[in-house]
């Protein structure tokens, strides 16, 4: 019998709260095996159990990863447009709000979602599949966001006297008469920027999948331990 | 009266009625999207009967699996009579809103 990849059949044990788990899992199994691969084939009836796998997550944590995505937009947003001595528009707030809407937003973010996702599932790797899942979606986000600003923005930045500050410094450490243009300065180092922030996300849902899996472990064990010494609590009032 | 189901709940509750003691995730997903005429999420169909389950207008139960789901449990499912008032309600309402047009609508233009 055919059988859906196994990567997505372990994301989906991940994703799902313990009482689901199995019926859900097997509702897949047999609509995969039963109807999609006779009616379209292994490859296609694959490409369906995966969207059912990524609508189950998208079902359990978008309320999430939208928070996250907003913050990337404003973060973008202000980082890019600045006062021509190169403040941030945002500089007035409170710190308090500063960090809400800092990296370390994203990270709090993060592990929140981590938390969540264990204690949804009961186990550690709901967590983890939480936090890398809006990951993976923040940077295709990213990619799609960059993708359809860098253009625009850069027509903005080039007149601002930080940012073309930013573009001379950057050449001339390069290369002592560099003629590169700023658009294409631009454009690499927003890459460079895509490049970093991504293993940056990749590594923060990974440590924060971490702390929400032993937090989750510990949680587990004293809920083993408070069941047992119940039971044992109610046996000894029926003896006596 | 309660909150008027959508109709999509209402899509999964008919289909929980009509499949009688056959009603299971797979068997619902199946139904739900044979009468809307359209591909539908296996999520879609599982998060709205644990929300029907959490309103009381269902209730589950575990049953065997069979050797194409590996053994997997299936969890079936049966309309409680809040969930047929539910139905008769939303239908009640249906049926009010389109009283005296006739049917299909023709446009005025």
């Amino acid at each position: 019998m055919a059988n859906p990849p196994e990567v997505a059949q372990l994301i989906l044990h991940a994703l799902l709260p313990a009482d689901a788990r199995e019926s859900v899992a097997g509702d897949l199994l047999e609509e995969y095996r039963d109807s999609r691969v006779p009616a379209a084939g292994e490859l296609r009836a694959d490409l369906w159990y995966w969207r059912q796998v990524g609508g189950m997550w998208l079902r359990a944590y978008w309320w999430l990863a939208v928070p996250v995505l907003l913050l990337l937009v404003v973060s973008d947003v202000f980082n890019t447009f600045r006062a021509p001595s190169g403040a941030s528009y945002l500089d007035g707030l409170p710190k308090l709000v500063l960090a809400v809407i800092s990296p370390l937003g994203v990270v709090g973010l993060l592990a929140l979602t981590t938390a969540y996702g264990s204690w949804r599932t009961q186990r550690w790797q709901g967590g983890l599949v939480a936090a890398v899942g809006i990951s993976v979606l923040a940077w295709l986000f990213a990619v799609a966001w960059w993708g359809a600003t860098v253009y625009p923005f850069a027509q903005v930045q080039q007149v601002n006297p930080y940012w073309v500050h930013a573009w001379q410094w950057s050449t001339h450490r390069a290369a002592q008469h560099s003629d590169e243009t700023f658009l294409h300065w631009i454009f690499w180092d927003n890459v460079g920027a895509l490049i970093i922030g991504g293993i940056v996300l990749f590594g923060a849902s990974f440590v924060c999948g971490g702390i929400g899996a032993i937090l989750a472990g510990i949680s587990s064990q004293r809920r083993h331990a408070g069941q047992k010494s119940s039971r044992g609590g109610t046996q000894t009032g029926r003896r006596t | 009266m309660a909150d008027i189901l959508g109709s999509f709940e209402q899509a999964v509750l008919l289909a929980i009625v009509r499949l009688d003691d056959g009603a299971y995730g797979r068997a619902i997903l199946k139904e739900v999207a044979e009468r809307l005429e359209r591909d539908v999420a296996a999520g879609a169909v599982q998060a709205t009967l644990e929300r029907l389950e959490r309103k009381g207008l269902v209730r589950s139960r575990l049953g065997s699996g069979t050797p194409i789901r590996d053994g997997r449990a299936r969890r079936f499912y049966a309309v409680l009579p809040e969930g047929v008032r539910a139905l008769n309600d939303a239908r009640k309402t249906h049926e009010s809103v389109w009283r005296g047009f006739a049917r299909p609508l023709k446009s005025r233009g």
